[in-house]
C-alpha cells in the first residue's frame, strides 16, 4: 500500500495523531523514570495493569479499562505508600510486582481465563486505536505538557536533588507524587498506544538519548520530545513502507537514534586510550 | 533575645537505634555554633532535626521562635534556613552553575512562577561573593569538589535565609580548599549576619571560626570549655 492511500485510512490517521502527541510528550517522562531512577515502578505497573485485566475478565467486564483504572490508583498510592512504609519505591514497586502478578494468576486459574487473552492487555497496537484510545492518548499528552510547563523549576529542583528541594522550602513530597501519578498514568496509555513490552520506545528510550546529549534540563526534555516525535513518526511510516510491525519498527528508529546521540558524544569527549 | 535555634532535651531513634538521647543546644542571632562528633555521633541526625524534615520522639525544636511541633507549614519556614550538605550531588544530572545557584530563589519566588530580575542578581550576587561567576554557564559535573561545594555555599548564599546549616562542607576537599571554603563561610555568616549551625568531626577545626562549640557524644552534646 502507498503512503498516501494510507494516509487516508482512519486507523493509520488515528496511528499519525497519537504519535504526532505520545511522542512528543511521553518521552518528557522518560525524564523523570532516568533522573529519578523509577525503572522498576514503570515495571510495578505493568505488572499491575495485568492484575487490572484479569480483573475485568473475571467479571466479564473491559480488561483494557480495569489496567487502566488498577494503573491509575496505583500511581495515587504508591508514592504516599513508600513514605509510611519506609520502603523506597524501588523495593515497594518489587513488591508490588510480584504480588499483584500472583493475584492475576489466582484469577486465570479461578475464573478459566484464557491466558493469551489477559495478556492481550500488554500487547498493544498503535494501527487498532478507539477514538476513545486517541482521546486518552491526546488528553494524556496535554496533561503532561501542562505539568512540565508549569512545574519546571520545581521539578528541575526534584530531579537534580530531593533533599535540596526540600531544603529551599518546596512542596518536595507534593511534586514527586505528582511525578508518580503522571509516570502510572502514561505507562498505563502507552501499553495500549504499543504494548507494555514495547512502552520504552515511546517512554525511555528518547529519554536516554537526550540525557547522553543535554546540557540542561530544558535540552533534555526538548531533544527527548524530539527524538520520541521522529521515533514515532518515523517508526509508523517506516513499517509501512517495508511491511513490519509498527512498535517494532518505532523501536528501531529510537535506537538508531541513540546510536547517533553515542556517536555524537564520542566526538565530543575524550575517551580513554588503550596502552 | 530570642533564640534563632533552641533544641531541649531532643530524642531521635533511627530504626529503634537511639541517635540522639537528650541533646539541648541554642544559637543566638548571629552567633556562628559548631557541632563536633565523631562519625555516627549523629551530627546529620541534628541538622535534620533543625530544618525540620525530621521529627524528634521526644523534646521540643523552637526555630526562628517557632515551635516545630505546632508549624503548620514548615516549606515556609524552610526558606529562612539554608542547608549545604555534606557532598555536592556529582551525579550526571544536567545542572548549569548559574540554574544550582538560582534554585536557592525558588522557595522564596513561589510555585509556579517564573525566577525574575531580581531573583537573578541575587544569584550573581551569590556567585560573585562566593568567586564562582567565571564558571557560571559550566555544569556542576564539570566542576572540581572545592568548586561544587561552592555553588552549595552560593545557593545558600541567594536563598537569603536567616539560618545557615552547614554539614561537614569541607570533608572531602583538600587542605587548601577546606582553608578557602572556610574563609567564604566565615565572610558568608558575618556580611548576611546569619546564625550559623555547623557540624564537624573536628572539633580543633572549627573552634577557631565559631562563637561556641558543642561536642556531641553518647547521645548529647555539651559545651566545650
Amino acid at each position: 500500500m502507498s503512503l498516501s492511500a494510507a494516509l487516508h485510512l482512519p486507523f493509520f490517521e488515528h496511528a499519525l495523531i497519537a504519535v504526532l502527541f505520545a511522542g512528543s510528550a511521553f518521552p518528557l517522562i522518560g525524564v523523570f523514570i532516568i533522573s529519578l531512577n523509577l525503572v522498576p515502578l514503570r515495571f510495578a505497573m505493568m505488572h499491575i495493569a495485568l492484575l487490572g485485566g484479569a480483573v475485568g475478565l473475571f467479571l466479564g467486564l473491559d480488561p483494557m479499562l480495569f489496567g487502566l483504572a488498577f494503573c491509575a490508583l496505583a500511581s495515587v498510592a504508591l508514592g504516599p505508600l513508600s513514605e509510611k512504609t519506609k520502603m523506597g519505591l524501588g523495593t515497594l514497586s518489587g513488591f508490588f510486582m510480584t504480588l499483584t502478578l500472583a493475584l492475576a494468576f489466582i484469577l486465570f486459574s479461578r475464573g478459566k481465563i484464557n491466558v493469551i487473552e489477559a495478556f492481550g492487555i500488554l500487547w498493544g497496537s498503535i494501527l487498532s486505536l478507539r477514538p476513545w484510545d486517541l482521546a486518552l492518548a491526546i488528553g494524556t499528552s496535554l496533561f503532561i505538557i501542562l505539568v512540565v510547563f508549569l512545574l519546571f523549576k520545581e521539578i528541575q529542583a526534584i530531579l537534580y536533588d530531593r533533599e535540596i528541594a526540600l531544603s529551599i522550602g518546596l512542596p518536595e513530597r507534593r511534586i514527586y507524587y505528582l511525578i508518580v501519578f503522571v509516570l502510572g498514568i502514561t505507562v498505563a496509555v502507552s501499553m495500549r498506544l504499543i504494548g507494555a513490552l514495547l512502552v520504552d520506545a515511546l517512554v525511555l528510550l528518547p529519554a536516554i538519548a537526550a540525557h547522553m546529549i543535554a546540557r540542561s534540563l530544558k535540552q533534555m526534555f526538548l531533544l527527548s520530545s524530539l527524538f520520541g516525535l521522529v521515533s514515532g513518526l518515523g517508526g509508523l511510516v517506516f513499517s509501512l513502507v517495508v511491511d513490519i510491525p509498527a512498535s517494532s519498527a518505532i523501536i528501531l528508529f529510537a535506537s538508531a537514534v541513540i546510536a547517533g546521540c553515542i556517536l555524537f558524544r564520542r566526538r565530543l569527549t575524550s575517551h580513554a586510550v588503550n596502552p | 533575645m530570642h533564640h534563632s535555634v533552641e533544641l531541649f532535651d531532643i530524642h531521635v531513634s533511627i530504626d529503634g537505634a537511639p541517635v540522639l538521647t537528650g541533646v539541648t543546644i541554642d544559637a543566638k542571632p548571629c552567633e556562628f555554633v559548631a557541632v563536633a562528633g565523631a562519625n555516627g555521633s549523629g551530627k546529620t541526625t541534628l541538622l535534620k532535626v533543625i530544618n525540620g524534615t525530621l521529627a524528634p520522639l521526644r523534646g521540643k525544636a523552637i526555630i526562628l521562635s517557632q515551635d516545630l511541633s505546632t508549624c503548620r507549614n514548615r516549606d515556609v519556614l524552610r526558606r529562612e534556613i539554608a542547608f549545604v550538605p555534606q557532598k555536592a550531588n556529582h551525579h550526571s544530572f544536567p545542572l548549569r552553575v548559574d540554574e544550582a545557584v538560582l534554585m536557592g530563589r525558588y522557595g522564596k519566588i513561589g510555585l509556579m512562577r517564573r525566577p525574575t530580575d531580581e531573583d537573578r542578581a541575587s544569584a550573581d550576587e551569590a556567585m560573585r561573593l562566593t568567586g564562582i561567576l567565571p564558571f557560571a554557564r559550566k555544569l556542576l559535573r564539570e566542576l572540581s569538589g572545592g568548586e561544587q561545594q561552592k555553588v552549595s555555599l552560593a545557593r545558600a548564599l541567594a536563598q537569603e535565609a536567616s539560618i545557615l546549616l552547614l554539614d561537614e562542607p569541607t570533608t572531602y576537599l583538600d587542605a587548601p580548599s577546606r582553608s578557602e571554603i572556610m574563609e567564604t563561610i566565615h565572610a558568608m555568616h558575618h556580611e548576611r549576619e546569619l546564625t550559623t549551625v555547623m557540624v564537624s568531626h573536628e572539633p580543633e577545626w572549627v573552634e577557631q571560626y565559631a562563637d561556641k562549640v558543642y561536642l556531641l557524644k553518647d547521645g548529647v552534646a555539651r559545651l566545650a570549655t
